[in-house]
């Protein structure tokens, strides 16, 4: 598989995870959604470090630095996500406007 | 070829998974389908040790702590249905964004160049990082632990907050 190819497969997972976090109102679905789009620039990394670059290591790095923040992001959203269900027994996004301008 | 298939036909079914089931357990399901393909994607791509990283973190931890919060969110467990003109708006948007991109990407032309045999065997590549991780990158390394302690405490305070806040509602 050429570069472009895996370029493109990234695409099409950034695609459809932008889809769910612009068309989904459950928020553990706009969550899932923006964990699709951090896996597909994983792809793009590795693509990048296996096609372009001379050094052995740095698109991995890159890579394993991304799934420790996703970690960290998961948990505070999933704390974030219970914390608001507890509080209004729904995880629907157009529930959650009190802030709206 | 075998594997690239794999890997392109799970990360794309799972995603689908992801967006048209209603059911979240089942979308959970989908995007652990999807992350498999994108493991595999990493095997072919000459980085074992990542592909390992990601079956164990995200299948591993990361799915099953969402599966958790939709078990106590019960609720959440059937997603509502978002209204058709969102639905479209979204669709509208992720399209133009994949043929903008899509056209961007086989427009152009990538230099490539390939790494040395040697520096590709699968254990000089996992010896390189654990080189690098401790030597070039070591700054970063140890940001990232205090990111994460930070993140546990975060998430343990606002997870707890709530509901204590609750019991002294009740009680006043």
């Amino acid at each position: 598989m050429t570069l472009q190819t895996w370029l493109l497969f990234a695409l099409v997972l950034f695609a459809v995870g932008l889809y769910a976090v612009l068309a989904r109102r459950n928020l553990i679905a706009i969550l899932i959604g923006v964990e699709l789009m951090l896996n597909a620039a994983n792809i793009n990394f590795l693509a990048f470090h296996r096609f372009v670059t001379n050094d052995p290591a740095v698109g991995q790095i890159v890579v394993l630095f991304v799934i420790g923040l996703a970690a960290a992001e998961v948990a505070i959203a999933l704390s974030i996500v219970l914390a608001v269900y507890r509080e209004r027994k729904a995880i629907d996004v157009q529930d959650l406007e009190e802030l709206k301008g | 070829m075998i594997l690239e298939a794999l890997a392109g036909s799970l990360g794309v079914a799972g995603a689908m998974l992801v967006v048209l089931q209603r059911n979240m357990v089942r979308a959970i399901f989908g995007l652990a389908v999807a992350l498999l393909g994108v493991a595999i994607a990493f095997l072919v791509l000459d980085a074992p040790f990542v592909a390992a990283m990601e079956v164990l973190i995200y299948i591993g931890g990361i799915t099953v702590a969402m599966v958790f919060a939709i078990m106590l969110s019960a609720e959440g467990r059937l997603a509502v249905e978002a209204s058709a003109l969102r639905r479209v708006v979204g669709a509208l948007l992720a399209a133009a964004f994949f043929a903008g991109v899509a056209y961007a990407i086989t427009e152009s032309s990538f230099p490539t160049t390939s790494l040395a045999a040697e520096a590709r065997s699968e254990l000089a590549s996992v010896e390189a990082i654990g080189r690098d991780l401790l030597d070039r990158f070591n700054v970063v390394f140890e940001l990232l632990s205090i990111v994460l302690l930070v993140a546990i405490l975060g998430a343990v305070t606002i997870a707890t907050r709530e509901g204590s806040a609750g019991t002294e509602d009740k009680k006043a």
